[in-house]
């Protein structure tokens, strides 16, 4: 069936139109999706609207997905003008049939940061301690673009877009707020747990991490400068914003438990679900970070040497001694402990766990624990992915002793 | 991780007969849900059909997993899921619903029953408990009864036919899939992906 490009143009107007109609009829409406037909039938709108479902027969695409993408190029390169809610519509779309459209996620970046940008409010404000927090206003958005994130990334395996618009959320909107740092490693966990093929998930994970180091150490030389602030960590002035507060004593993350969880994730992934390339991907990275994070903070003496030796059982009792620390230190642990901060911490941890944390620096990578757990894979895994990958990652760590 | 569909199927001797099945295509679009669920019946059909008595197999198509256990009394099962669940407990959720099916059931109706005769209303919560697999499963290694060595591997749906057996002809042959399913895998073939518009 030839078209004409007016008779397209007419056409795909229509069905934008009839788009338009059914959000304004229903403002509910949760889905767009494809209905398969190869053909249209005699003047009937491919519209569909069942419940909170927008259904678009898919004969259609091929006109209205072009048509849509052309507009939005065209409105970038200024060659046509969109208003906001034409540009809106356009973006909603394109992105609703095809969660990894490039272009869309910048433009939806570049929205976001108008918003922050027109806006006379602050997005951050400061407190006495020189420490800045992002306002409500900030975190419900990051909330709401978090969400969109994992929308999308639920519905492409490895969605690259989904996850740098996320990193990007967290680097230019949040400013690497450790609470929110924190709050995502602990609500990605899950995720990364039923989605143990997802590359970017781990990915992301790592990019957390990293940035939790590079925010914590950059605190701590603030509290270093400071030491009225870190003798009164845990005597913070009540706010009424509780989230200031506990973002606080977030301030002195135990960055080292971070680590070791994350590293017992990956053992309890690997285990439980053999022959997965990304999951032995993230472990190497993870030990790497682990151990650069050892060694910086052995060498340097920035933190406290309880962030780093700090494990529930020692955090209690006569073990403390044994780590010779200053009584300043000392009151500082007692006071972290004092608030709770290790609550979650207090289940047991193996024997071989709380050797590592008590190994000097040189085998902070855990090496020899490495090469047991390999050991452990090759003599019980039947999976022929998992021992091919076990065994590189093996030969991996021989490079590292070497 | 996911598990779409699971089903038990009696091994006749020509055809297999679907006893009841249970689905989750809550993460397909809405409007080719029924569509998909369609495909499953005869994907699920199609495979117990064409595997032997007394084995079992995992099958590849694209990002999907189907599992099949076809017991030697003829009772068979099948569980479609994604590439990153866990074939183990795919095989130890089979072993686990034919076995209690077999209790409930009598075995004279499995030869001549349908979903709609069939007393066995357990499939729905099996399939929601065991999208989690650890919630499911113990995952203790003792569960090591099933020699994974045993488990045939069928990188396509293709390696199951017979020489110059399409699977164009079986889809529009098919009593299962109505008109639009047949529409979509038209469209998805030529495009060369399954439930995948894009």
């Amino acid at each position: 069936m030839a078209e004409s490009t007016e008779e397209v143009a007419v056409l795909v107007q229509r069905v934008v139109k009839d788009i338009n109609n059914a959000f304004k009829r229903n403002p509910h409406i949760d889905e767009i999706g494809l209905i398969p037909c190869p053909e249209a039938r005699y003047n009937r709108s491919p519209i569909v609207l069942v419940e909170n479902k927008l259904g678009v027969e898919s004969w259609c695409v091929k006109f209205l997905l072009p048509y849509v993408h052309n507009k939005l190029l065209l409105y970038r390169q200024r060659k046509q003008r969109l208003n906001k809610d034409e540009l809106i519509d356009v973006t909603c779309t394109l992105l609703l049939l095809n969660p990894d459209f490039t272009t869309a996620w910048n433009v939806r970046r570049w929205v976001l940061q108008q918003l922050i940008q027109e806006n006379s409010l602050p997005t951050f404000v400061k407190k006495e301690n020189l420490a800045t927090f992002p306002t409500e206003r900030v975190q419900r958005i990051v909330q709401e673009e978090v969400e969109v994130c994992g929308e999308a990334a639920g519905r492409y395996p490895s969605n690259y877009n989904a996850w740098s618009h996320r990193i990007w959320v967290l680097q230019h909107l949040a400013k690497l707020d450790i609470k929110i740092l924190l709050d995502e490693l602990s609500s990605t966990k899950h995720w990364a747990s039923m989605h143990v093929s997802d590359h970017s998930g781990f990915h992301y994970r790592q990019f957390l991490l990293k940035s939790l180091i590079s925010q914590t150490v950059t605190d701590s030389a603030i509290l270093e400068q400071s030491p009225l602030v870190s003798e009164h960590i845990s005597d913070l002035p009540k706010d009424d914003n509780e989230e200031d507060t506990s973002a606080e004593h977030h301030r002195v993350v135990d960055l080292s438990h971070l680590l070791e969880e994350e590293v017992e994730l990956s053992t309890d992934l690997i285990d439980n679900y053999p022959g997965h390339e990304t999951l032995w991907c993230h472990r190497p990275l993870l030990l790497q970070r682990r151990h650069v994070f050892y060694l910086q903070h052995h060498l340097n003496n920035k933190l406290p040497h309880s962030q780093m030796r700090l494990s529930p059982v020692d955090s209690n009792g006569g073990t403390l001694n044994d780590l010779n620390l200053s009584p300043a230190v000392t009151h500082m642990t007692q006071a972290m402990d004092v608030d709770g901060l290790n609550d979650s911490n207090k289940q047991g941890y193996s024997q071989e766990t709380k050797r590592l944390k008590r190994t000097p620096a040189q085998d902070s990578l855990g090496i020899e624990m490495e090469h047991r757990f390999i050991e452990q894979i090759l003599s019980t895994c039947r999976n022929v992915e998992q021992a091919r990958f076990a065994n590189a990652y093996r030969k991996w760590l021989v490079t590292l002793s070497q | 991780m996911k598990l779409y569909s699971l089903s038990v199927l009696y091994k006749g001797n020509s055809k297999a007969i679907l006893l009841k099945a249970a689905y989750d295509v809550s993460s397909f679009s809405f409007f080719q849900r029924s569509s998909v669920q369609e495909f499953m019946t005869f994907t699920s059909q199609l495979i117990v059909e064409r595997s032997e008595k007394g084995s079992r197999a995992s099958v590849k198509e694209q990002e999907y997993l189907c599992h099949v256990y076809v017991r030697n009394d003829n009772l068979a099962g099948v569980v479609i899921a994604d590439n990153e669940y866990p074939s183990r407990v795919a095989f130890t959720l089979l072993e686990k619903v034919l076995d209690e099916f077999s209790k409930q059931v009598d075995k004279i109706d499995w030869p001549v029953g349908s979903p709609a005769t069939i007393h066995y209303a357990a499939l729905d919560s099996y399939l929601s408990r065991y999208q989690n697999p650890r919630e499911a499963d113990p995952m203790t290694k003792v569960q090591a009864e099933l020699d994974e060595t045993k488990i045939i591997l069928h990188n396509t749906m293709e390696s199951l036919l017979e020489r110059g057996e399409k699977l164009d002809d079986l889809v529009s042959k098919s009593e299962v899939l109505g008109t639009q399913s047949k529409a979509f895998y038209k469209t998805a073939r030529k495009q060369n992906s399954c439930c995948d518009i894009m």
